[in-house]
């Protein structure tokens, strides 16, 4: 499968007044085509940097990357031609109505009147926006505000599409509308780099994903590659009368809400669900989330601890 | 891009920007009027009409050059608080095209004015064709002017609220010191060359010529029509090197 995006030792300083900050520190990634890939991280993580420069809005300090086989430095017109972006924090123009900011968007970027208007149709069906289609934005919620927006670029016909946190914001409802918009896209052959702080959204969409902390890829592969990584792959959530110090004999253990944490291997977790039944205790086992290696990951490099979920990127 | 293409952008920009906010809210068209009319009527009543016609020339610039300032305010407005001109970067479309899209949609946001100020000459002091020529070129000219010097402005600030500071001070130096609402001999004799340092002063010059208000010598219109265009020239130039397409 060819790459849509390349990066190779991609860093970025950003000079201000009180120094330099350092947003990505030599980031290597090959980004399929056609696929969704995600982009987790803290904020301040890089996520934005990286998807600013490959949407040609920000200049790398060194580095190259490219887009469609095009450096984004260099041959920039080129990549221009074939993307789209929704940036984070970005806002539709408040005096248009949602049909306008879809449409004209599509005129701006050149698109024929037929063509605009048939797409545009097509995406506020889409994304369940028709009933509100001359409805000015102002007079919508921030939801649908956001709603407006990924529908602009997923109505162009942009080949990698650039989505900064597209579903901040949006309720779980319209957050699966906007995901069944994404899948569509992947299956007109596009490539979608998405960024977002929901985990449960990158695992469901994402094909590849990469989790950044302090402008540095710590994790990248499939969502069940970073699981396999994972050394101890199940978790446990044990509430009353085992004690810590009984838990801890299975494998790592957290205070939660209610009762503990128990990341472990399968044989011990398979045993301690056992005899926590036998007890009377309750108990839930299941494989280790994504967000429990996000914590984990984003929390080593916090506090600089191991943990249980210790990856081999 | 196509030329075709480019075109489409640019007069899809005009309108976006232009046409849909006034229909969205028509108030927006008084308040495009509010200032220049609020000038004429001030020195209409200060003057006990005589300058009337000042007045109107003075309105007719003051519209125009009101698009630098809003010009000025959407460019800021777009680009750090609505990030809209992030989403535009990631396009075919090109710096030029959009910064000439949305001037475009100013001068359209403007054209209510203009016409209430060009029927108000014509009624009172209708011009010559050769007249209503130069008055056209001088406002295309100043148009140019305020453009650059909005979108040179706009580079400079990192919040829309910073943009109000200097929209002030940019009409205070180009409207309201300037003759442009009544003769420059009303301007005290000692300060007057300060109104030759604002370029609108020789707009209005060639303005107040063409209504018929003062005569100009071939020579003197000569001059006018030098500093405005090399004003403009270098307002452009300016503005061609703020121009950043692409954060560093």
């Amino acid at each position: 499968m060819s790459n849509a995006i390349e990066a190779h030792g991609v860093s970025k300083t950003y000079t201000h007044s009180g120094g330099k900050t350092e947003a990505l520190a030599g980031v290597d990634l090959n980004i399929p085509a056609g696929r969704v890939y995600g982009m987790i991280g803290r904020n301040g993580a890089g996520k934005t940097t990286f998807v600013r420069i490959g949407a040609t809005q920000l200049a790398l300090t060194s580095g190259s990357m490219t887009v469609l086989g095009h450096d984004v430095m260099t041959e920039t017109s080129k990549v221009r031609l074939r993307i789209a972006a929704v940036p984070q924090e970005s806002r539709p123009l408040y005096f248009l109505n949602v049909d306008e900011l879809v449409y004209l968007y599509l005129k701006i970027r050149g698109a024929e009147a037929h063509d605009a208007r048939q797409r545009t149709d097509a995406v506020l069906a889409e994304l369940g926006l028709t009933s509100v289609r001359k409805s000015l934005v102002s007079h919508l919620s921030g939801g649908m505000r956001r709603r407006a927006m990924v529908a602009m670029v997923l109505a162009s016909d942009a080949d990698v599409l650039f989505l900064d946190e597209p579903t901040t914001g949006l309720d779980p409802i319209a957050r699966r509308e906007v995901w069944t918009a994404i899948r569509r896209a992947i299956h007109d052959g596009r490539t979608v780099l998405l960024t977002t702080h929901y985990l449960d959204e990158a695992e469901a969409l994402s094909s590849r994903l990469a989790l950044l902390e302090g402008g540095k890829v710590r994790l990248e592969g499939s969502p069940t590659e970073i699981r396999d990584r994972v050394r101890q792959p199940f978790r446990l959530v044990v509430s009353g009368v085992l004690g810590r110090a009984e838990l801890e004999t299975f494998g790592t253990v957290s205070a939660v809400e209610g009762g503990f944490l128990v990341f472990a291997k399968e044989a011990p977790a398979r045993e301690l669900a056992q005899l926590a039944l036998s007890k009377g205790a309750r108990v839930s086992l299941g494989p280790v989330t994504l967000e429990d290696i996000f914590l984990q990951v984003v929390g080593k490099a916090i506090d600089a601890d191991d943990t249980p979920l210790e990856t081999a990127a | 891009m196509t030329e075709r293409h480019r075109l489409r952008s640019v007069l899809t920009l005009a309108y976006m920007n232009g046409v849909v906010p006034m229909r969205t809210q028509p108030l927006y068209l008084l308040s495009i009027l509010a200032s220049p009319l609020s000038f004429l009527f001030f020195v209409t009543v200060a003057s006990g009409g005589t300058l009337f016609l000042y007045g109107i020339a003075g309105g007719m610039l003051l519209t125009v050059l009101s698009v630098g300032t809003s010009l000025q305010t959407d460019m800021s407005h777009y680009r750090t608080d609505l990030k809209f001109q992030d989403v535009i970067v990631a396009s075919p479309v090109e710096a030029p095209v959009y910064v000439v899209g949305i001037a475009f949609s100013e001068l359209v946001y403007s054209l209510p004015g203009i016409a209430v100020f060009i029927l108000l000459g014509a009624f009172e002091a209708p011009v010559t064709v050769l007249a209503a020529l130069e008055i056209f070129g001088v406002l295309l000219t100043v148009w140019v002017l305020a453009t650059c010097l909005g979108f040179t402005l706009a580079t400079f600030f990192a919040d829309v609220r910073e943009t109000f500071v200097f929209s002030s001070l940019v009409s205070l130096g180009l409207t309201v010191l300037p003759p442009v609402y009544y003769p420059i001999t009303a301007i005290p004799a000692s300060v007057r060359w300060l109104a030759y340092l604002s370029p609108t002063t020789y707009a209005a010059f060639l303005m107040q010529s063409a209504f018929g208000l003062t005569h100009l010598s071939l020579g003197s219109a000569l001059i006018d029509w030098t500093v405005l265009l090399l004003s403009s020239l270098a307002l452009l130039a300016i503005a061609g090197l703020k121009a950043r397409w692409r954060d560093p």
